[in-house]
């Protein structure tokens, strides 16, 4: 994904987008497809990343940077936070729903 | 959308206004468990915690929820926020642990939204 095009989208919509790469994420889970999972999971990390650098949302980071840890979490295996892939996904789904909401 | 801090009661028909306007059937919100108030609206739990915590708020006592106007009163309320994990406070997980607290939580929502 561009940088540039990517800070040109609302907060709404690339939460929403970073929602897509978990939903994803989590159909391969349930397929038993431990690489594309793991794909997935980076691709979120990454739109996360260019999420949490754009300078729009500098002082709304920290719940962007909580998720990115979370995510990181679930990516490594370690279930710190008792979060799984649906739960991601059912938080992440209402921005998506929100983004197209005026199209 | 406008993040609304909540202190006398408020319709129900004006939370299903704000879930409209945002998310579709569900709203977010930020629970003062001590001041029995609550900051209803915006796109994020952390938003609607920064306006808490500039009237005076505790971070300890702001609990995040999402609201479900559209369900029957004792489905409404979902206890889950990534502002919620907090372990200082024993609570490991983006869902409310505490069953008292959740309670807690019950009470000032009905003392704040209309049936």
């Amino acid at each position: 994904m561009d940088k540039e095009h990517w800070q040109k989208l609302s907060l709404v919509e690339q939460l929403g987008n970073i929602g897509a790469e978990i939903s994803r994420a989590r159909h391969w889970e349930e397929k038993g497809d431990v690489e594309s999972r793991a794909k997935a999971i980076e691709r979120a990390l990454d739109l996360l990343s260019l999420t949490i650098a754009d300078k729009r949302w500098r002082l709304r980071l920290k719940e962007p940077a909580r998720l990115y840890e979370i995510l990181c979490d679930v990516f490594a295996g370690k279930n710190t936070y008792n979060v799984r892939l649906q739960m991601l996904e059912n938080y992440l789904s209402p921005f998506a729903f929100a983004a197209r909401r005026d199209k | 959308m406008a993040i609304q801090i909540v202190r006398e009661k408020i319709a129900l028909g004006a939370v299903k206004k704000m879930a409209q306007e945002t998310f579709g059937d569900m709203v977010k919100a930020v629970v003062d468990v001590e001041r029995e108030v609550m900051a209803v609206g915006g796109e994020l739990h952390a938003d609607a915690e920064a306006v808490l915590l500039s009237d005076d708020s505790r971070q300890q006592n702001l609990w995040g929820i999402n609201i479900y106007p559209e369900k029957p009163q004792a489905e409404r309320i979902e206890f889950s926020a990534l502002i919620n994990i907090r372990p200082s406070q024993g609570n490991r997980s983006a869902q409310i642990q505490d069953v008292k607290l959740r309670e807690q939580i019950r009470r000032v929502v009905s003392k704040l939204v209309g049936a």
